[in-house]
C-alpha cells in the first residue's frame, strides 16, 4: 500500500513541465528569475485551478485524458480532484495523504517515509518555487519570448528510475506555472496543463480536511 | 477421456461441438480504457488499464495509475510471445509478471490457445476446457452456449484462478473481474467511456 502511494506521490511530484529546447534560450540572469519566481510564490496563498492530464504513450500513439480541478493553500496543502473521465480525489495536508477512489479511502503519513518528505517537497516546491534549489534536481532554464522553460533532471537515484526529466513552462507575465511534464525514460510522458487559474482566492482548509 | 486428462474436470461427462465456439466470447480489443481497482494480500491499487491491438494484431496492455505513473506494459504477440516494455522496480519479479500474463491470456481467449482443447458438459454447463502447460484454462456457459458464465485457470487438482466478463458492448465486455483463489489477489476493471 505504502508503495502504491508513494507511486502516486511520485507522480504527483512528476507535474514536469515537459519542452525542448526549440526556439529557447539559456536564461541569462538565473539567480533573477528564481529570485522573482521565488518572490511572487511567497505572495501566493492560494491557488485555484482547472488542470488537463495527459498521458501519452509514445508507442501506442495513445493519449489518455482526464481533466479535474486543483487547489493549493500555503503552506502545504494540496487537492487535486479528477472528474473526468474518472473519480478520484488526493490530498495532501502537510504530513498527511489522503486519497479516495471509488468507495475506496486510503491515508498515509508523509513523515513515515524520506522518500514521501523528498516528494513532498517537490510537490509544493513546485507550486512555491523552492524546488528550484531542491539539490535533488540539476536544473536548466530556458526561456523565450513569452514563457521560462525550467528543466529539472533528477540526481537522486529513486527519482531517476522514474522520471528522465521534468520540464516546467512558467508564464512570464505572472510566473505561473502553465505546463508540468514528466518525462519517462521509457518515452512516454504525463503532462498537466493548468487553466482559468485563479490566485489568492479564499480556500477553506476543510477543502484539505484529511478525514 | 476426460477423467484422463484431467482430475480437476473429472466428473464432466463428454460433450460434443465446435472447442472454437468458445471464440465468439473472445473480446475485441481494439482499443479500451478501464478503471482498474486491485487488491492484493490487504493492499489497494487503482488506476487505468489500456488495451490496444496494434496493426500487426499484437495486444498491447499498459497500467498506469490515475495520475499518469506507469505501473506496467506488456506485449502479447499473436505468435503467442510476451514482451515486457516495462515494469516498475517493485513489481519485477518473475511470479508477478507470470501471474499477470496468464490472467490476461485467459480473458483475451486467443485463437491459438483456444485451438487444442475439448469440450465437456455437467447438468448445468458446457466446459471448454483447454490444456496449459502446468493446468487448464476452462470457459464455462450455460448449457446453449450463449453466456459466458466464468472462466477459469486450473491447476491440475483446482481451480486456482476464476474470472467473469459481462455486459459486452460492441464486442468489449464492460466489466472484467479476476479472482485468484490460491491467495489474496483480485482484479476489477470497469470500462471508461472516454
Amino acid at each position: 500500500m505504502h508503495k502504491t502511494i508513494l507511486f502516486l506521490l511520485i507522480t504527483i511530484s512528476s507535474y514536469t513541465l515537459k519542452g525542448q529546447t526549440t526556439g529557447y534560450t539559456p536564461v541569462a540572469n538565473l539567480a533573477k528569475f528564481t529570485e522573482q519566481f521565488a518572490t511572487i510564490a511567497q505572495k501566493t496563498e492560494t491557488i485555484k485551478s482547472d488542470f488537463l492530464q495527459e498521458k501519452n504513450l509514445s508507442m501506442l500513439s495513445e493519449k489518455i485524458s482526464s481533466r479535474g480541478k486543483f487547489w493549493f493553500k500555503k503552506e502545504n496543502m494540496l487537492r487535486m480532484e479528477y472528474e473526468k473521465p474518472y473519480e478520484y480525489l488526493m490530498i495532501l495536508n502537510k504530513d498527511n495523504m489522503y486519497i479516495k477512489d471509488g468507495k475506496k479511502e486510503s491515508r498515509v503519513s508523509v513523515k513515515s517515509n524520506k522518500i514521501f518528505q523528498q516528494i513532498n517537497k517537490i510537490i509544493v516546491g513546485c507550486v512555491q518555487g523552492a524546488v528550484f534549489n531542491n539539490p535533488d534536481f540539476k536544473m536548466n532554464a530556458y526561456e523565450n519570448k513569452g514563457v521560462y522553460m525550467v528543466e529539472l533532471v533528477p540526481v537522486a537515484k529513486v527519482l531517476k528510475e522514474f522520471f528522465k526529466n521534468i520540464d516546467i513552462t512558467i508564464d512570464k507575465k505572472d510566473y505561473s506555472v502553465t505546463t508540468i511534464v514528466m518525462n519517462e525514460n521509457s518515452g512516454d510522458n504525463t503532462t498537466l496543463h493548468f487553466t482559468n487559474r485563479e490566485l489568492n482566492t479564499p480556500i477553506p482548509d476543510a477543502l484539505f480536511a484529511v478525514k | 477421456m476426460l477423467v484422463g486428462c484431467s482430475s480437476v474436470y473429472k466428473n464432466l461427462q463428454p460433450a460434443t461441438g465446435d472447442i472454437n465456439y468458445i471464440g465468439k466470447f473472445r473480446p475485441d480489443f481494439r482499443l479500451a480504457l478501464y478503471k482498474t481497482e486491485v487488491d492484493v494480500v490487504g493492499h489497494h491499487l487503482s488506476g487505468l488499464l489500456l488495451i490496444k491491438t496494434l496493426p500487426d494484431s499484437s495486444v498491447r496492455i499498459v497500467f498506469s495509475n490515475e495520475v499518469g505513473f506507469k505501473f506496467f506494459d506488456f506485449e502479447f504477440r499473436p505468435d503467442g510471445g510476451f514482451k515486457v516494455y516495462y515494469v516498475v522496480k517493485q513489481m519485477d519479479k518473475k511470479p508477478v509478471i507470470k501471474t499477470l500474463k496468464k490472467d490476461f491470456e485467459l480473458i483475451m481467449l486467443r485463437e491459438q490457445d483456444i485451438r487444442n482443447g475439448y469440450l465437456g458438459k455437467d447438468d448445468h454447463a458446457l466446459y471448454y476446457i483447454i490444456k496449459r502447460p502446468k493446468g487448464f484454462f476452462c470457459y464455462v456457459t450455460d448449457k446453449e452456449g450463449t453466456e459466458l458464465e466464468r472462466m477459469e485457470i486450473s491447476s491440475p487438482r483446482k481451480p486456482i484462478v476464476q474470472a467473469i466478463m459481462r455486459n459486452y458492448k460492441n464486442g468489449v465486455p464492460d466489466t472484467i473481474g479476476i479472482t485468484h483463489k490460491n491467495f489474496s489477489f483480485a482484479i476489477a476493471l470497469k470500462r471508461i467511456e472516454r
